[in-house]
């Protein structure tokens, strides 16, 4: 018998009587917090910083105060490709964005209740880069926020993503002695842009 | 070693005991504040339990579904009955694509099969590459604890080791310092890595996907570069459905670190073009546990080490002393179930105060099974002379009053007269680190009747 077989007929065997899947109902986790204010509160707990913006340009436009002396910047919104330094296309590898400085993209949705943003793989040129910029700029529309995850993935529902990630701040580590040190292995900031 | 004589090891440091009972005690408080915010926490709960031993009970269906989904994606499915089987596949696959240099990310379950030292005897180099496991893979030792790897270890032994290993500067163990020479000296392993290995934290049956968790997104780093992503489950990681993610990832980081959520929730489905994603589905005792009714809730567990912060022995034991992948209460319900010989002293590790069974996210009732073990492990196994005859000789003066009346009176006596040397006496371990109390000059009894009279 092959593994396979042996872990399947063991679990068949050795697993309980049926026990029913339960409902979840959403009515239980309703409370009066004001989606936006939430989300911002949730999003500086997790150590980024919320602000506004009317357009894409405008987004562009504060960064570069932001961010006044980075070489290699790069961003998916339309209508900024000034604001780029690299040509993905031209990378061969994705190693090569080691020294990605600002990457700005955009959010599918917000989560007022952790502050996460769901960045599915139609965002993302390459999967890394999120990971790799050293300063990571999300942009979200405010009608996308939901009050919890649950409606969060309701909104994902059938999009079938080949990848994608929920961000909430930047990377952290409190390895050692229970210190926080924001800026682990992914960004050292995440700023969050709300149009 | 039995639990207490390897906790008395990690006590002979009082104040580093000191420290690290407050730290967990502030990461279990963070815990509560996080919890109390959620509309519905116990209800969260609720389902997180009732989703799991749903789950559970159509286990090898949902197994099945969700290997013929990764497969649809693309992904190649691996089964391992055990922990050598498991090696032996991550091996043939590092093999198989010429992989000498290896970035992983937090796996317990890696640990747990000792994947490491497998593979580090044919050359190859595994690079632990969350900050607390590189911390303890340094120092040459096992994690402590399933989410603070290293919590065992002062700032100024991190900077020893880095000095030593990484070649750092001094700087009276400074954090921010200490993680920013990691981050460098990890983002070359990422760089060159020729494969990257990830735990899972679920496995999504009806999309054949798989999450991760991590705050420091070193499991991303390594996964996105690489050209292989070798991602390693235990059977117990799969849920039916994505929308279930909601209820565990609403609870998880919650319960780990009083975050609401981790930085990274990755949810990998096809691999990337160009590279190849495999997944090792792993059994190693599950099955068998599954097969124990009074136990097979342990196989809930989402490994977010809530039972381990607030228990009052873990704290005060470190996580070294339960000589287990998976200390803590929790791990003192599984490690039975792997070697009752071995781990005979673990379920005894506990004040069964409770505590776990009310933060764990998906109920376990953890103290109950502490409890169950006990009668197991007392009818099976030899139990030391001292307690089994004082065992028997309370048992017999319990089952009969006048005795009882009468060795109370003693004992009340020789609590107030007799020297303190001879109370705490060798075989009365309850005399270690702490006194007895003064025998009062009446007993409950007497005092009772003495009430009703004068009412
Ligand atoms: S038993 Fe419960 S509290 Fe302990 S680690 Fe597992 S899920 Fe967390």
């Amino acid at each position: 018998m092959s593994s396979r077989e042996h872990i399947l007929s063991k679990a068949k065997e050795n697993k309980p009587e049926a026990i029913a899947l339960p409902n979840i109902d959403l009515e239980v986790f309703k409370d009066a917090k004001v989606l936006s204010e939430e989300f911002i509160l949730k999003v500086e707990t997790a150590g980024g910083n919320v602000l506004n913006a009317t357009s894409d340009k405008d987004v562009i436009a504060q960064i570069n105060t932001m961010f006044p002396d980075t070489k290699v910047n790069f961003s998916t919104l339309e209508g900024t490709e000034s604001f780029n330094t690299v040509d993905l296309n031209k990378l061969e590898k994705p190693h090569d964005l080691e020294n990605l400085d600002v990457l700005v993209l955009r959010g599918d949705l917000g989560v007022a209740e952790n502050g996460a943003i769901w960045i599915p793989d139609h965002q993302i040129p390459m999967r890394v880069l999120p990971f790799i910029s050293k300063h990571l700029v999300l942009v979200i529309k405010k009608e996308t926020i939901v009050p919890f995850l649950h409606q969060a993935y309701q909104k994902l529902g059938n999009t079938h993503n080949d990848f994608g990630v929920f961000i909430s701040g930047p990377s952290k580590t409190a390895d050692i002695e229970q210190s926080l040190v924001i800026g682990a292995h992914g960004a050292l900031s995440l700023s969050v842009f709300v149009q | 070693m039995t639990h207490s004589k390897a906790a008395s090891i990690f006590n002979k440091d009082e104040k580093k005991v000191n420290w690290h009972d407050k730290a967990l005690w502030f990461v279990r408080h963070k815990r509560d504040i996080a919890a109390h915010t959620v509309t519905g926490w116990e209800e969260l709960r609720n389902l997180g339990h009732g989703i799991k031993a749903h789950t559970l009970s159509n286990l090898d269906t949902y197994l099945t579904q969700f290997e013929e989904n990764a497969l649809k994606n693309g992904v190649q499915v691996h089964w391992a009955k055990d922990g050598d089987e498991h090696n032996r596949i991550v091996h043939g696959i590092l093999k198989e694509h010429n992989a000498k240099k290896v970035v992983k990310s937090k796996s317990m379950l890696t640990e747990e099969c000792h994947l490491n030292p497998y593979l580090e005897a044919d050359d190859i180099e595994v690079i632990d590459t969350d900050l607390g496991e590189r911390i303890v893979q340094l120092a040459k030792e096992p994690p402590s604890h399933i989410v603070l790897p290293a919590i065992h270890k002062k700032k100024e032994e991190v900077d020893v080791l880095f000095q030593e290993h990484l070649g750092t500067k001094p700087c009276d163990g400074d954090p921010q310092y200490l993680t920013g020479e990691a981050r460098k000296h990890l983002r070359e392993k990422f760089i060159h890595a020729d494969a990257a290995i990830t735990g899972v934290n679920f496995a999504v049956a009806d999309t054949g996907g798989i999450v991760v968790c991590t705050n420091e997104g070193n499991a991303d780093m390594g996964a996105h570069l690489a050209p292989v992503h070798i991602a390693c489950m235990g059977i117990e990681k799969i849920i039916p459905k994505q929308e279930h993610l909601g209820v565990f990832l609403r609870l998880l980081g919650r319960s780990a670190t009083g975050q609401h959520i981790t930085t990274y929730s990755s949810h990998f489905k096809k691999p990337r073009e160009g590279a190849k994603m495999h997944i090792v589905i792993v059994d190693n005792g599950r099955t068998e546990q599954l097969s124990r009714p009074d136990f097979r809730a342990s196989l809930h567990c989402i490994r977010c080490g809530a039972c381990m912060n607030t228990c009052p022995i873990y704290r005060r034991s470190g996580g070294h002393s339960y000589d287990a992948t998976i200390p803590g209460p929790i791990g003192s319900i599984l490690s039975p179930g792997k070697d009752l010989k071995k781990h005979s002293t673990l379920p005894f590790a506990s004040t069964l105060c409770g505590s776990c069974s009310d933060v764990c996210p998906v109920k376990i009732d953890i103290h109950s099974q502490l409890y169950k073990w006990r009668q197991i492990i007392t009818k099976d196994t030899q139990q030391p002379f001292v307690k089994k005859t004082s065992m028997k000789m309370m048992g017999n003066i319990f089952a009969k009053p006048t005795k009882f009346e009468k060795v109370g009176k003693v004992a009340r006596w020789s609590l107030r007269n007799l020297p303190k040397s001879m109370i705490n006496s060798k075989p009365n371990v309850w005399g270690k680190e702490r006194d007895l109390p003064l025998g009062p000059k009446e007993s409950f009894d007497d005092w009772y009747k003495k009430r009703q009279k004068n009412e």
